[in-house]
């Protein structure tokens, strides 16, 4: 049995529009292992949607070829979407049904069976603080409840791959942080999940590999090290001071930096530039203050982003 | 085919109908009450008789009020494109383990057995208020013409309901539509009488082959080789329209 569970080869979609075409996606090869936690990043219209449409069947690719644990996405629609359960990025939900009745009616399409169906909505239910709503119609819930209803379902069911597309979208942060759990758990016990995000500190934490695209072509690819390193001389510096020394202004403009915050007595600097050079920012920034405290770290996603997003949009 | 997927969608649109009682109710007694007041109505105003059967308006009319609630069920059906559409499960309900046939199938089913059911109630009642004939030898036939009556509607209304996106835009054409096969049909009076174009353009009418055809099972009026032919062209339109539903919804992205 192949290790790999998604195939990705030079994935082309065009969408023709009054006799121009737009290429959403172009060309786009990558593999996700099974088991593994695979993140699609990019900005609005980079093509990660329309990437997971073709994954998941939604959509027929103009070229190149997808699959699924070894199934076409277009030659074997059906045997991909037997293996899979999707969160599209728009709320869905059953609206005449009761919250159960969406996991059940959910359930059944996929085969499971009248007997065990009830004990897992039921405990699909408690996990997603869903019980007390149990009877109530999805028409009657407020969003982000109904969000939670359309992400739950992905816990009735035990498909091998598993597909969310910007699944915390109205989610609260503790229900959030929750399910992020339980998709490190059902990654640990197997299943490949593969997500797309907007936000970037959610992949860093939940993702072992990271693809960003922009403008349907991909940009970088691999684990959150292997991105640092393709962004690299991208630092993050925190300087907290007892008092902001003055004229510090001038001194971090001139060395160019991607982003400048100030919180009351702390700066965070963002910058790009050779390690020596970082060093004799900061010291020459600590003989300006009292200085407190130091922290020099490599790029965050968010960073590595920008950074690598910036560069495609220059190229 | 998996008869599992089939279920599932049969039972969630069967979940959906009962969750509206009312909606239920109308579905079923809808062709009855549509007897009872026009036909009724009819029969006592103008007194009319067809042919050497010499059988009352009411008699003659129950086809056209079974084929009219199997079009609006159809129509209902496929409708209900558009709500799914609107509550964002049209296209999650893409991704789940069926291909586009069987959920075509599926979504028919249910409103196919509304159809049987209302129909019973409303051959017997008519039977029990208004004195129509029963021929209960040809009541499968008759089960048989209404599930296929549905879904060979229900197919036709999917290809535009799949189709087009605006809302008001469906409805505006599902009005012409009523309009032009329901009145443009064998439905509500006997073609004979009529002008030939008008004679004409109800022969190629569907609806007219469906009325035809359930008329005979109902009261045995009509010329049995033609209702074979009407049979034929029926079945041969549903096959037609399934082709081309299947088609959009395939080509849905």
């Amino acid at each position: 049995m192949s290790d790999v569970a998604i195939r990705v080869d030079q994935l082309v979609k065009t969408y023709r529009s009054s006799g121009s075409g737009v290429r959403a996606v172009d060309g786009v090869s990558f593999e996700v292992k099974r088991g593994a936690i695979f993140g699609l990043l990019g900005p609005n219209g980079a093509g990660k949607s329309t990437t997971l449409k073709i994954l998941t069947t939604l959509v027929r690719p103009t070229s190149g070829h997808a699959s699924v644990l070894g199934h076409d996405v277009v030659a074997h629609a059906l045997e991909v979407r037997k293996r899979i359960v999707v969160v599209i990025q728009e709320h869905a939900a059953e609206l005449f049904l009761s919250v159960r009745d969406n996991l059940i009616t959910f359930a059944r399409f996929h085969g499971m069976r009248d007997a065990t169906i009830q004990d897992r909505a039921d405990s699909v239910m408690e996990q997603f603080g869903l019980t007390a709503e149990a009877a109530k119609k999805a028409q009657d819930l407020s969003g982000g409840f109904r969000r939670r209803v359309q992400v739950a379902k992905v816990f009735m069911v035990d498909t091998p791959v598993v597909f969310l597309d910007e699944f915390s979208t109205g989610m609260d942060p503790i229900l959030k942080r929750s399910v992020m759990d339980l998709l490190r758990k059902e990654a640990a016990r197997g299943r490949t999940i593969v997500l797309t995000t907007q936000i970037l500190s959610e992949a860093e934490e939940l993702c072992d590999d990271i693809l960003i695209i922009d403008k349907g072509r991909q940009v970088a690819r691999g684990d959150l090290n292997a991105l640092k390193l393709a962004s690299d001389r991208v630092y993050e510096i925190t300087l907290a001071f007892d008092r902001l020394p003055v004229g510090y202004e001038t001194l971090v403009d001139s060395f160019q930096p991607l982003r400048v915050h100030v919180n009351s007595h702390t700066l965070h600097i963002t910058i790009k530039d050779e390690e020596a050079r970082i060093l004799s920012l900061v010291t020459a920034l600590a003989a300006r203050g009292h200085l407190l405290r130091i922290e020099i770290n490599g790029a965050s996603l968010e960073d590595i982003f920008i950074d690598l997003t910036a560069k495609g949009a220059t190229a | 085919m998996s008869t599992g997927v089939l279920m599932a969608i049969m039972a969630r649109e069967g979940k959906i109908r009962v969750t509206n009682l009312m909606f239920i109710f109308w579905d079923l007694f809808y062709p009855l009450a549509y007897l009872l007041v026009f036909g009724v109505g009819i029969n006592a105003s103008l007194g009319f008789t067809t042919g050497d059967l010499n059988i009352d308006y009411n008699a003659f009319f129950l086809a056209g009020v079974l084929s009219m609630a199997s079009f609006g069920i159809a129509s209902n059906t496929s409708w209900s494109f558009f709500m799914d559409r609107d509550n964002g499960i049209f296209y999650e309900m893409l991704t789940y383990p069926m291909s586009r046939s069987q959920y075509l199938l599926g979504k028919v089913l249910f409103n196919v057995l509304v159809a049987v059911l209302q129909t019973a109630i409303t051959i017997l009642l008519a039977a029990a208020l208004l004195g129509v004939p029963l021929r209960v030898a040809y009541w499968p036939l008759l089960a048989l013409a209404m599930m296929i009556g549905t879904s060979g509607w229900f197919f036709f209304y999917a290809i535009f309901a799949l189709r087009i996106r605006r809302n008001d835009a469906f409805n505006t054409v599902t009005s012409i539509f009523y309009f032009v096969f329901l009145f443009a049909s064998s439905m509500f009076y006997p073609l004979e009488p009529l002008p030939f174009a008008f004679q004409a353009a109800a022969y190629a009418n569907p609806i007219t082959w469906q009325v035809d055809v359930i008329r005979y099972l109902t009261i045995g009026t009509g010329d049995p080789t033609l209702i074979a032919i009407e049979s034929a062209a029926f079945l041969a339109f549903t096959a037609i329209a399934f082709g081309f539903a299947g088609h959009a919804l395939r080509n849905q992205e």
